[in-house]
């Protein structure tokens, strides 16, 4: 960050693109405000400092410039951080499948590092996540997971992978539902679309989800999962 | 599979062709692998139920080759083709195909997209391995990867794009500026007929007049985009430059049109031939559409501004409606209802930001997301917190109630009715407002008392009317407040005691 003073202008059109970044159904659409802005910040670095430093001092910080739009993460603690208070209610056993399922959903679209520089958005299907998901509880090496990783492993692995209520739908307390629910809410985030248009239970994964996992540090358990998509998709090609 | 495999030195050295067979072997194989995905898409048909294949049902060559076509034909411009479009287009096609099974259509067009996709290999890349022989004895492989088609997240939502080998082997190179496609198909055109190759002429003319639709289109997408949100294109700077272009290349291309029918009307009307002549009205019907596309463009060029301006007077300058002048029911709620579920969401979702006022947006991060859901539960407290003691003295004070003494007042004139007295006499005695009101609720609570309303029975009111019994007399109170008829009160039994309760006799 440089220390010039800023024009009052500047901020104002940083402030205002830090808004757009948060009204999440906004696009950039060709001579809109917001892709003049966006465009503007990948190439005038003046312009960037003073809305990187502006998101910094909103509890946020500016992870990347898709062609979707800025994406933006919170600070923990801050106004714009997720707490599982916005989440819906779940008991202990719900919350870790729910991560539990978020990280294979990281692992089966993004197995190598290269895949986080890929432009390439991957298509996920519910059926597809909610196998994998149980085929690596049951071969990854979770020796060295986190214990919180194992027990939700196990749990997992208990689930059965599909109940159906009286409408016939998925039932809580099955394993498709989870992931369904954790599809859901990525596409509540902006980190996944609906791709109805492929099948009922695909999704399109965003540029956001792609920066939300490559920003990730990783978990022992993200890298376990990590390997065992390598694996397959090893095997599926040899 | 890269690195040498199979290395077998006893082995016969395979003799090759030709030094320049072997130079450019790879670059054969690889436009063969190329068409391989479509060749596999087409051996898996059935496995996707999709029958018929090799029947004359469907032709998913044909297919592969539209849904590449669609793809290419919307890169470069502000909007790429979604998934919806290029499905849709496959379903149309398919439709075209075997329209007595609409049933199939969508399923088909999936079946090619996804194909297309590799999604059989959860979206990777098709990877094939070249056998490279040049040198003696051992063969090398060679991994090639590619794709046709993938799938890019972008402000409009997931949209295709062809990879480069997809559009130079499947398009060979097709220039997507259609300006300038349509410019240098102009020239082409008129060398092809002046060399009277009529065939080739008769090509040209059609995918001259395809761009000419291409080019209206994308200016009656751009206008209509205006209409929308006058915000959505740059008429600053960038559609005011684009419009003067356009416009100079339509009077270019009308007078363009003129020519080329002139010559290709002459050709006809002294040529003897009949296939050249047949070639030749084909070319004239062409030049006649692609000239009725270019005077449509022009008239869509010459009122592009008066577009602009009245979107801009509607949108920006003209007043808003207020919400209070709108009929909820019949302006919102009932059209809202009729709409699909998405146009539905814009509409309440705006309604709902507005009439819910700010709402802070939560973001995740990975990281920290993980963490929270996956932290330990806290640890029960070791005992229960005391309970605590309220000490707060409990409010008895009824800010409804009547002063004490008017309570009492109001006692005094109803010790009257011991002997009986009707409430117009009790009324009519020198009383404040406040204890006549108070004498005649308990006349009426005596009356007519509520038997749920345990709250009146330890009023006031129920405290006075315990024991009175209220009889009308068939006389009207018409003087001073009170207005109604009149109720003899009559004590039974002795005169109310301190704590109250009146008993309800049903």
């Amino acid at each position: 960050m440089t220390s010039v003073a800023a024009d009052l202008t500047e901020v104002r059109s940083a402030a205002e693109l830090i808004q757009f970044g948060l009204a999440r159904r906004v696009r950039p659409v060709e001579g809109s405000e917001y892709r003049r802005l966006l465009d503007r910040y990948r190439g005038e670095l003046r312009f960037k400092d003073v809305v990187d430093t502006m998101a910094e001092g909103l509890g946020l910080e500016v992870l990347g410039t898709p062609r979707a739009g800025i994406v933006l993460v919170p600070e923990p603690g801050g106004p714009f951080a997720t707490r599982l208070g916005d989440l819906r209610t779940m008991d202990q056993q719900e919350k870790l499948v729910f991560g539990l399922v978020l990280v294979g959903i990281a692992a089966y679209a993004y197995p190598n590092d290269v895949d986080f520089d890929d432009p390439e958005t991957r298509l996920i299907e519910v059926t597809a996540i909610e196998e994998f998901l149980r085929t690596a509880v049951a071969a990854a090496d979770l020796g060295d997971v986190e214990d919180r990783a194992r027990a939700a492993a196990e749990i997992y692995a208990d689930l059965p992978a599909l109940v159906l209520t009286n409408t016939g739908r998925r039932a809580r307390g099955c394993t498709l539902r989870a992931v369904e629910e954790v599809c859901a809410w990525l596409v509540g985030q902006g980190a996944a679309r609906e791709a109805t248009s492929l099948g009922p239970d695909t999704f399109h994964l965003t540029d956001h989800f792609r920066l939300l996992v490559a920003d990730s540090a990783g978990t022992a358990a993200l890298d376990a999962l990590r390997s065992v998509r390598r694996d397959a998709a090893t095997g599926a090609q040899a | 599979m890269p690195g040498s495999i199979g290395a077998a030195p006893q082995a016969p050295v395979v003799a090759t062709a030709s030094p320049a067979a072997d130079a450019s072997a790879r670059a054969r194989w690889r436009s063969l692998v190329l068409t391989d995905p479509i060749s596999r898409l087409v051996r898996n048909a059935a496995h996707a139920g999709i029958l018929g294949v090799d029947d004359g049902r469907y032709d998913l060559r044909r297919l592969a080759l539209a849904a590449i076509d669609v793809v290419v034909g919307q890169m470069g411009f502000a909007r790429e083709a979604t998934l919806d479009d290029v499905l849709d287009a496959l379903a149309r096609l398919a439709a075209r195909m075997f329209p007595e099974r609409p049933d199939e259509w969508p399923a088909v067009a999936q079946t090619v997209l996804k194909g297309l996709l590799n999604d059989a290999h959860d979206n990777r890349r098709f990877t094939y391995h070249f056998a490279d022989v040049s040198d003696s004895g051992t063969a090398r492989w060679e991994p090639y990867s590619f794709r046709l088609l993938s799938l890019r997240d972008t402000e409009f939502g997931p949209v295709l794009v062809a990879s480069d080998q997809a559009i130079t082997l499947f398009l060979h190179g097709l220039d997507v500026d259609l300006e300038d496609a349509d410019r240098a198909l102009a020239h082409v055109l008129q060398r092809q007929l002046e060399d009277r190759r009529f065939a080739a002429a008769a090509r040209t003319a059609a995918q001259a007049e395809r761009t000419s639709v291409g080019l209206s289109a994308t200016l009656a997408e751009l206008l209509d985009a205006t209409r929308r949100d006058v915000t959505s294109t740059d008429w600053t700077a960038d559609l005011p430059d684009r419009l003067t272009r356009a416009r100079r290349h339509v009077e270019e291309r009308i007078a363009e049109d003129d020519r080329f029918l002139e010559h290709v009307q002459g050709g006809l009307d002294s040529e003897v031939s009949p296939e050249v002549r047949a070639v030749s009205g084909q070319i004239v019907d062409l030049l006649g559409r692609a000239k009725q596309v270019h005077l449509d463009l022009e008239k869509r060029l010459v009122g592009a501004r008066d577009v602009f301006l009245a979107a801009q007077v509607r949108q920006r300058i003209g007043r808003r409606r207020r919400l209070r002048m709108l009929n909820l029911a019949e302006d919102v709620l009932e059209p809202v209802l009729a709409l699909p579920v998405t146009d539905a969401l814009e509409v309440t979702e705006r309604f709902a930001e507005r009439a819910l006022g700010v709402t802070v947006p939560r973001l995740a991060r990975f990281d920290d997301l993980v963490e929270s859901l996956w932290a330990a539960p806290r640890a029960p407290e070791p005992d229960a917190p005391p309970e605590e003691v309220d000490d707060v003295p409990a409010d008895t004070d009824d800010v409804q109630g009547y002063p004490a003494e008017v309570v009492e007042a109001a006692r005094s004139v109803l010790a009257r009715a011991d002997a009986g007295v009707p409430l117009s006499e009790l009324l009519g005695t020198d009383t404040s407002d406040e204890v006549a009101e108070l004498v005649a609720l308990s006349a009426l609570w005596a009356f007519a008392p509520d038997p749920g309303d345990e709250e009146a029975d330890g009023s006031d009111v129920g405290f006075l009317a315990a024991g009175l019994v209220a009889v009308p007399t068939g006389a009207t109170i018409t003087a001073g407040a009170f207005h109604g008829p009149d109720l003899r009160l009559t004590r039974v039994g002795a005169a109310p005691d301190p704590a109250p309760r009146l008993e309800d006799d049903e």
